[in-house]
């Protein structure tokens, strides 16, 4: 059976996406077990040393892999329109069972694009106020303001991922795909990205 | 806390007894084996300057005249303030780096310390230093000494009792009875380890008024820690509630049927 398909995202993106996706899990994780201190984690990386190294480096690599992201979403996501905000008014259409019928939307979706500047406004303040506070210790206020906009990113983000998880897997049923091989169903495709069909012609 | 006010142990700091002779600084070195470093003259006879990694305490010596005496001098002996609600072990991030002994003294763990230095701008009287490979070093409060029943090193030594170290009440009541109707750290961040009897007002000997743990650390602790576990909490419980009730999207379903 040969199912007609588009791509959507390319082998790159796939893989900064996963770079960026574990990279931010364990930055999670770790980031728990500074919060509350809690020797479990620290126990799953051997010293306490060794968890602070590991936390530092995966902050640096998930930074050059969010700086990554802007090729790909960041002119989608700044693309906010009338229809984006109709979109908002009815959830997205995951307020109901029914099916509601939701304004036409691009490459990406309203709440995609919301998350992306979140991930993206979060992802900046959380590696700079991160770089602060790793190679300018000592300076009393800056590392209070840091270590403030630090934690304040980390909320963010402990509420954002699991959405996101959520919304790319179990609430989406197919959706997954697009991070795995790069494509979509033609089909679908049509329905769910009218818009972006009408850029490519199609 | 594992410490009650009963057996909580402090230092009273006497200034107006201090001769400036500097026992405590060489006792506190020759006991924790800090080395000495090279300073410069700044035209001040206080060295030297400020707590350093091998300084675990120091005299701060401060010109203060009053009228009746144009030549007065401050003797100061700083050091870490051991306090019950201490900045530097709410902000610290590493499990066991600081603790409370069981006399109530703020000590360290070199191992287990990740050198972050958060501690450094959680604490509100400027403690914390580092050591060559970015460990705390402060004064323990002689936590290896006091254990054993001994005074520490720097109030051993001090020859006029202008350091003193004992059982905080007691400390409290002797100062009382001597005339100091408020000690400086009774109260403060639930009562400070280190005590001082200041015959004027703190800030005449070089000492914030009100010392507070800094309000960003305050509102992290109070606000952002729990609203990371509720953030998260809120987040998976949401994700499952709206699975069960209202269910995923159906499109590749929809594109089928029709
Ligand atoms: C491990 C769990 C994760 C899964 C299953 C997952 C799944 C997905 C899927 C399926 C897409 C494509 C959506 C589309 O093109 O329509 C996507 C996009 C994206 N993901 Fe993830 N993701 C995960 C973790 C993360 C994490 C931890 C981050 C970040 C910090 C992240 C950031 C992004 C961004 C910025 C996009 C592009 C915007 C969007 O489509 O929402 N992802 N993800
Ligand atoms: S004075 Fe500073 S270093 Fe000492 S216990 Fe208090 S907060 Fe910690
Ligand atoms: S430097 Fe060490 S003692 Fe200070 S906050 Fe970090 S882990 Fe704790
Ligand atoms: S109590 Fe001990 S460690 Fe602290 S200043 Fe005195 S001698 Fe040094």
């Amino acid at each position: 059976m040969s199912e007609k398909t588009l791509v959507k995202a390319t082998t790159a993106e796939i893989i900064n996406h996963w770079i960026l996706a574990v990279s931010c899990i364990l930055l999670i994780i770790t980031g728990y077990g500074f919060v509350f201190k809690m020797e479990g984690i620290y126990a799953l990386f051997g010293s306490n040393t060794t968890m602070k190294w590991v936390h530092n480096w995966t902050g640096v690599i998930f930074t050059f892999s969010l700086a990554g992201t802007l090729f790909n979403y960041l002119g989608e996501a700044l693309d906010l329109s009338r229809d984006d905000w109709n979109w908002i008014k009815l959830g997205g259409g995951y307020l109901s069972k029914k099916h509601v019928q939701v304004p036409p939307m691009g490459k990406i979706n309203t709440g995609q694009k919301l998350y992306y500047l979140a991930i993206l406004a979060g992802g900046f303040g959380i590696a700079v106020s991160g770089l602060a506070i790793w190679l300018l210790p000592g300076m009393r206020t800056l590392i209070q303001v840091s270590h403030l906009v630090h934690n304040l990113a980390f909320v963010l983000f402990v509420v954002a991922v699991p959405a996101h998880i959520y919304l790319g897997t179990l609430a989406n049923p197919g959706l997954l795909r697009i991070m795995i091989d790069g494509t979509v169903p033609l089909e679908v495709a049509k329905k769910r990205y009218p818009k972006w069909m009408k850029e490519l012609g199609i | 806390m594992a410490n009650t006010n009963e057996n909580r142990k402090a230092l009273l700091i006497s200034p107006e007894l201090c001769i400036g002779c500097r026992g405590c600084q060489t006792a506190c070195k020759n006991w924790n084996q800090l080395s000495s470093e090279k300073t410069k003259n700044s035209g001040t006879y206080q060295n030297p300057p400020d707590l350093a990694p091998t300084a675990y305490n120091i005299i701060r010596y401060s010109e203060v005249p009053s009228e009746s005496n144009p030549v007065r001098w401050l003797f100061v002996s700083r050091r870490c303030m051991h306090c019950g609600d201490a900045g530097c072990m709410k902000i610290c991030p590493a499990p066991g780096a600081l603790y409370k002994t069981k006399e109530g003294a703020v000590a360290a763990d070199r191992d287990k310390c990740i050198g972050c230095k958060l501690c450094v701008a959680g604490c509100p009287f400027n403690v914390p230093r580092y050591d060559s490979s970015n460990k705390i070093s402060k004064c323990t409060l002689c936590s290896d000494r006091i254990a054993e029943g001994l005074s520490p090193a720097c109030a051993q030594t001090c020859p006029t009792g202008a350091i003193r170290f004992g059982d905080r009440n007691e400390l409290l009541a002797s100062a009382k009875k001597a005339g100091y109707s408020k000690v400086y750290g009774e109260a403060d961040l639930t009562g400070l380890g280190t005590l001082y009897a200041f015959k004027d007002a703190p800030k005449i000997y070089g000492m914030d008024e009100n010392p507070a743990i800094p309000e960003s650390v305050i509102f992290w602790h109070n606000v952002l820690k729990p609203l990371s576990v509720i953030g998260l909490g809120g987040a998976v419980a949401g994700a499952l509630l709206h699975y069960a009730v209202i269910g995923p999207h159906k499109d590749d379903e929809e594109v089928k049927k029709s």
